[in-house]
């Protein structure tokens, strides 16, 4: 047998108007793993999670979740998995613990089981205390943190995450970042999440799918994904762009046996070099000799968003704010509705 | 049975929320009370056309005013199931291993159980301006049951186009459209030997009606069982019918 708890072949969904939502997905999660799915809006992120969580019906191929068929054993899978919206739907006119009450009642854990586990799970992400309070009175993190309390209270053995930080600060995003690592290592779960945030990609995660257009790009660990790159990212101006002694210089860089590709962007040079450290002196010694003068240079590793460019061919980054403004909405719909 | 235990969870999320909203309670209550002291007192002179032992309009229209009241409860039944849709909360409830009818169904019978918390206390507070209930303190329980049936009805008709529909704004007009008619059309304010022929037709087709008529025999006359039974038993049928194509229409727009 193999580990796989969630397995895909040829996923397909596709929306009428002829929208291919998800297009042929195969992949594998295995047992106890963190596994993201990277890209950005209407990449087929939450459409997948729907597919896998038995809400949404593929167009064709096959999933199976702990081992049972999403379209054949629905009422068993859901019973093994438990999910967390990126919509944090928790129940503002119930308390915390009301909302963890009803959560558990759907999944039908017998009473005493469930008091105990409610304990347990809001320890787990700090709201004992604030656990007879109305959710309304809440901070957007503080909900979101109870939604993930729900996921949690009946065991699963996944957890489905869509978009787990989706509009919260920067503090909070690091806060919800450690519960779910802290998951992983005490509830031995395995986690299933989107996101369109590549720093929360390539933090939690310990393998990333990247997705666009409804098509896995690629898979890996994300340092592994990185170093595909080929190496560290020189950015290299000079005071003279186009005086001989530049174009000597070059010449002389790219022979260096770190260097892997230079390509010339707007009024710098772009450097992928195997060892950035080490291959930034050698640069001013060979620039130095051929007479040219560096005006500026900056080392940095490549991040998932230099690995989205490089499989899709455009940035993952401009696309963000459509979505966040979404939420923003919600949260404002749900503060005028009582 | 799990079934029955998905049910009570579904609807025990509404009642929870109804109880943290007493401005809801409230409102919701403040209007047929209204209506009872002002169009009692202006109608007043019809009295006598109402027929033998109606002492007072007040005494005829009180059951029309008790069922308005679980009209109004009833046809907004469907706008938590848009809600929850738009919210998220559906998918949440989907997600888990609960049956699918137990979401509409619970909500329904959420929405009834609510309605007879108001149709008590309309009729309490009719009592308090005069109103006579002919049968006692077992008639005002037999009012709120017929009235709690009809709610289920009405909330089953919501809750159906809700599925449908998705919007909240659309379904809000949708049965703002009919609860009107609905009330007009029927007998809880007019007599229906006083209409005119083409309006008693549709009178006598209108659940509103079949839904009065039992209601205003038990506070106006007294156990007349071959007067009450009829009513009741057409608009169970009716409600159950209404339940089950409900159900099934909520099944539809969440696969």
């Amino acid at each position: 047998m193999s580990t796989s708890i969630i397995k895909t072949e040829n996923l397909t969904k596709i929306y009428s108007g002829n929208i291919k939502a998800v297009d042929n997905a195969s992949f594998e999660v295995e047992e106890e793993e963190i596994y993201g799915f990277l890209g950005p809006n209407g990449a087929g992120k939450t459409t997948t999670i729907l597919m896998l969580i038995t809400l949404l019906k593929p167009t064709s191929g096959r999933a199976t979740v702990c081992g049972f068929d999403i379209t054949k054993e629905q009422a068993k899978v859901r019973s093994s998995i438990g999910y967390v919206s990126q919509d944090t739907a928790v129940d503002e006119n119930l308390t915390g613990r009301e909302n963890l009450l009803l959560q558990g009642h759907f999944y039908h854990l017998p009473k005493e089981v469930l008091e105990k586990r409610i304990d347990e799970v809001l320890e787990m992400v700090d709201l004992t205390d604030r656990a007879n309070s109305l959710v309304s009175t809440y901070s957007g993190g503080m909900r979101k943190r109870l939604d993930i309390a729900e996921g949690l209270i009946h065991r699963p053995r996944v957890l489905f995450v869509d978009e787990p930080t989706l509009g919260l600060d920067i503090q909070t995003r690091h806060k919800i970042w450690e519960y779910i690592q802290r998951l992983r290592e005490e509830a031995h779960m395995t986690i299933f999440l989107t996101t369109h945030y590549m720093d929360e990609a390539d933090k939690l995660c310990d393998r990333i799918s990247i997705i666009d257009y409804g098509q896995i790009k690629v898979v890996g660990e994300p340092n592994e994904l990185k170093s595909q790159i080929g190496g560290d990212i020189i950015t290299l101006k000079f005071t003279n762009e186009t005086n001989s002694y530049t174009n000597q210089a070059l010449a002389e860089i790219k022979k260096l046996s770190s260097i892997e590709n230079i390509v010339p962007t707007k009024d710098s040079f772009s450097v992928v070099a195997k060892d950035g450290e080490t291959t930034v002196p050698k640069i001013f010694e060979v620039a130095g000799k051929a007479g040219a003068t560096i005006e500026s240079i900056s080392l940095k590793r490549p991040t998932l968003d230099d690995v989205f460019m490089a499989h899709t061919g455009r940035e993952l980054r401009e696309e963000t704010s459509n979505k966040e403004d979404l939420m923003k909405e919600r949260i404002r719909i749900r503060r005028v509705r009582m | 049975m799990s079934v029955l235990g998905d049910i009570w969870n579904v609807c025990w999320r509404e009642l929870k929320r109804f109880r943290r909203q007493p401005a809801r309670i409230l409102m919701s209550i403040v209007q047929p009370i209204i209506w009872l002291a002002l169009l009692g007192n202006m109608m007043q002179a019809i009295t006598p056309m109402l027929g033998s032992g109606v002492k007072s309009y007040l005494d005829y229209m009180a059951p029309g005013i008790v069922v308005m009241t679980t009209i109004f409860g009833g046809v907004f039944g469907g706008l938590s199931v848009v809600w929850d849709r738009r919210l998220g909360f559906l998918n949440k409830m989907l997600a888990a291993p609960i049956s699918r009818s137990a979401i509409p169904i619970g909500k329904m019978i959420a929405s009834s159980l609510i309605s007879s918390i108001q149709a008590t206390l309309i009729l309490c507070a009719a009592i308090v301006m005069g109103v006579n209930v002919a049968t006692g303190p077992l008639g005002i329980v037999a009012v709120v049951l017929i009235a709690m049936i009809l709610c289920l009805m009405l909330s089953g008709i919501s809750l159906a186009l809700g599925a449908v529909i998705k919007s909240h704004e659309t379904l809000m007009v949708v049965m703002n459209f009919l609860t009107m008619p609905l009330m007009f059309t029927s007998n809880a304010l007019f007599p229906k030997s006083l209409m005119p022929g083409w309006l008693q037709t549709i009178a006598d087709w209108n659940p509103i009606t079949h839904t009065i008529t039992p209601i205003r025999t038990i506070t106006t006359q007294g156990w007349e069982w071959a007067l009450i039974l009829p009513d009741v038993g057409a608009i169970i049928v009716m409600t159950l019918a209404v339940i089950a194509v409900a159900t099934l229409v909520f099944k539809r727009s969440i696969s």
